[in-house]
């Protein structure tokens, strides 16, 4: 039910969005030609890309960008299915978080390769943020961001490790965590505790890092799923410390609430979300051009300092300074187990929330 | 005299009517099976799917998520019972929900039908209309006076009560059953936070259920019951209780299954250690594994044991109509 919601909102959006760029943008011929279709993640952060980064590229280029809204990641690959499916295109290109992204390559025909020919941008990038598979690169880095430890700083001393959290005399009732089982805190704890993603290749090893999750649980107040919910429970002293996303905690700081986005000894988790091209689109060319438009050191910036996601080149490369690269990133960095969530999706999951679930 | 004149009187306008009430009736078979049993079927049909760990899923035929539901992915390894629990922790929340929804429904309504029509109509409109807001809105409002700075953390604290607990030392009673920080009272995440919300949900539905019969009361019988010596506690205790016990029994069982599906209230007041099978579905069908098949099976389990307690709920309420 909600599935064909979600669809007929999104055809709609669609149809409108469609409507406007006919009647708006009364483009030179060639311009119309030439449009590509490109999803990202709803709100300020879709704003941002139409105000700050899709100008520049048609100025470029000539190219036009049609934005296009979605949910998430996971979400938005469920809509990219069904599409298939039916033989429609509601994006050229797709921001995929990086586990969505493996699932989507693991779907015949959901994703094109990239003719890397036009996108020598790309090979400035760390080669880990570029993502080959058999039929060729499947999805190229387009930013990165951090979930990273944020505390109350007028409640409570910076720790300087992770393992400061276990501590029940500090934060009895007082941290807010992310509840679900591949949102970065089970990495934290490998990383803290373990041997880091090592930890991930044996169902003993996933069951040590939940047990040691299991001993957090009296200082939890919140597990929170939705951003809002930690956004909302900072903001009111629900609790005092906990995980959330670098970028938001620094607006939420600059905004005048009490909270420090840090990184503790051990780092935060990095993720990040690339382009990928629809099996279906016929807009290769205009998709690898904007990709390489993207992948440049100059746009990288503009999206560290417009967007607030990371670079996902070295801030050498770039022009950022020092407070604006630190507003965005840190190290050191943990990098997700994803080979293990996707491979063993379903005993980590069961395991994760079995572990809540003990009362 | 009487009966000719009945049986000269022609009587062919019901059999013109049920003419067409024939097809009525098979055009309301159709859209029921179309709006109810096609998406019904459809979910069942997913629920035997494939899962294909790592990507999405497959049509299938297989009785493996049925099988992870009640004894877990890894059986026989290891024994699960997550899933039972979560439908255990549905049914509680339900239950619980609506017998306070109703409680607090039936005084309410019971004052209602003894205003004058005006007051009733401008109350009626107002609960009407304050169906219309959704889930989401009402969680938030709550989200904001259960809140520690902005809500009744505050307020407790505001009026001394916080230190009031503490000096007495029985402010420790309060963080052992869950209720506070070692600063103050926290209200989310709790078991009292989510039965309030889910409570408050349906409140306005009981009342609306409840109307009907309380307002048909016939007043006389509580003052035949009041003249002959009643206490007011007696007369509602022997004469008005037992006159809308059915509609008090359906409306109760009706909120129950409606709450049984409950998903942004649990997802933000609970505890994930007593979170329900609609968080479960969600994770399942939405979240990040893509599994439909999982969420499809947990949907049919669910919307089977709401069909059983219907039935049941039926039998006893026929039960209780003879008797």
């Amino acid at each position: 039910m909600t599935i064909k919601t979600n669809l007929t909102r999104r055809s709609f959006l669609q149809t409108s969005a469609a409507a406007a760029a006919a009647s708006g943008l009364a483009a030179p011929l060639i311009a119309q030609d030439r449009v590509l279709k490109i999803g990202s993640y709803g709100g300020y952060f879709e704003d941002s890309f139409k105000q700050y980064v899709y100008p520049g590229f048609t100025e470029a280029t000539g190219i036009t960008v049609e934005s296009v809204t979605q949910p998430n990641s996971a979400d938005w690959l469920i809509t990219m299915q069904q599409a298939a499916m039916a033989g429609t295109v509601p994006a050229d290109l797709s921001l995929y978080a990086r586990d969505t992204l493996i699932k989507a390559s693991r779907e015949e025909g959901l994703l094109a390769p990239l003719d890397m020919s036009k996108v020598p941008a790309a090979s400035q990038l760390d080669p880990y943020f570029v993502f080959e598979d058999s039929p060729g690169v499947l999805g190229v880095g387009a930013m990165s961001w951090f979930s990273s430890m944020v505390i109350n700083p007028d409640e409570i001393d910076a720790p300087a490790s992770w393992a400061d959290f276990w501590n029940t005399e500090i934060f009895e009732a007082s941290l807010g965590i992310a509840r679900r089982y591949n949102a970065g805190f089970m990495d934290v704890i490998a990383a803290t505790f373990f041997d880091g993603e090592e930890t991930f290749a044996t169902n003993e090893g996933i069951i040590a890092i939940t047990e040691k999750a299991a001993e957090l649980k009296p200082n939890v107040a919140l597990w929170w799923s939705a951003e809002s919910q930690m956004e909302q429970a900072m903001k009111n002293l629900d609790v005092v410390a906990g995980t959330y996303y670098h970028d938001v905690a620094g607006i939420m700081a600059a905004d005048g609430f009490p909270i420090l986005s840090m990184f503790p000894k051990e780092g935060c988790v990095q993720d990040y979300g690339s382009w990928c091209l629809s099996g279906l689109s016929e807009k290769g060319a205009e998709a690898a051009e904007f990709v390489n438009y993207s992948s440049t050191p100059e746009v990288q910036a503009i999206m560290s300092r417009m967007i607030g996601t990371a670079p996902l080149l070295p801030q050498e490369a770039t022009d950022l300074t020092d407070e604006e690269f630190a507003a965005v990133s840190g190290s050191p960095s943990i990098r997700p187990a994803y080979g293990a969530y996707l491979d063993n999706e379903t005993f980590i999951q069961e395991t994760w929330d079995a572990m809540l679930a003990e009362g | 005299m009487s009966l000719s004149t009945a049986e000269d009187l022609p009587t062919p306008a019901p059999i013109v009517v049920r003419e067409p009430s024939l097809w009525f009736k098979l055009g309301l078979v159709a859209l029921l099976a179309l709006l109810c049993l096609v998406p019904f079927l459809f979910v069942l049909t997913i629920s035997f799917g494939h899962k294909i760990e790592g990507a999405g899923w497959a049509f299938g035929f297989e009785f493996s998520h049925y099988k992870r539901f009640f004894l877990g992915a890894t059986w026989p390894e290891t024994f699960q019972s997550l899933y039972i629990q979560r439908l255990g922790y549905s049914l509680f929340f339900a239950a619980i929900g609506a017998v306070i929804a109703v409680a607090l429904a039936f005084p309410f309504t019971y004052f209602l039908t003894r205003m004058s029509r005006r007051a009733q109509t401008v109350w009626l409109v107002v609960l009407l209309s304050s169906l219309s807001l959704s889930e989401v809105f009402i969680v938030m409002g709550w989200d904001i006076l259960l809140s520690a700075r902005s809500g009744l953390p505050a307020l407790l604290d505001g009026i001394g009560f916080t230190d009031l607990m503490k000096d007495l030392g029985w402010f420790q009673w309060f963080r052992d059953v869950g209720l506070a920080s070692p600063r103050a009272f926290k209200f989310k995440t709790s078991g009292f936070a989510t039965v309030l919300c889910m409570a408050y949900l349906v409140w306005p539905y009981a009342v609306i259920l409840l109307y009907p019969a309380l307002s048909r009361l016939d007043p006389a019988l509580v003052e035949a019951a009041r003249t002959m010596g009643a206490r007011p506690g007696q007369v509602v205790r022997t004469v008005v209780l037992p006159s809308v016990r059915l509609p008090l029994f359906g409306s109760t069982l009706l909120l129950f299954v409606f709450l049984l599906g409950t998903y942004v209230t649990i997802s933000v007041f609970a505890d994930p250690s007593q979170h329900t099978l609609a968080v479960s579905i969600y994770d399942s069908v939405r979240g990040s594994t893509l599994n439909a098949p999982f969420g499809a099976a947990q949907s049919v389990i669910l919307l089977i044991t709401a069909g059983l307690f219907l039935i049941a709920g039926q039998k006893l309420s026929k039960a209780g109509g003879t008797a």
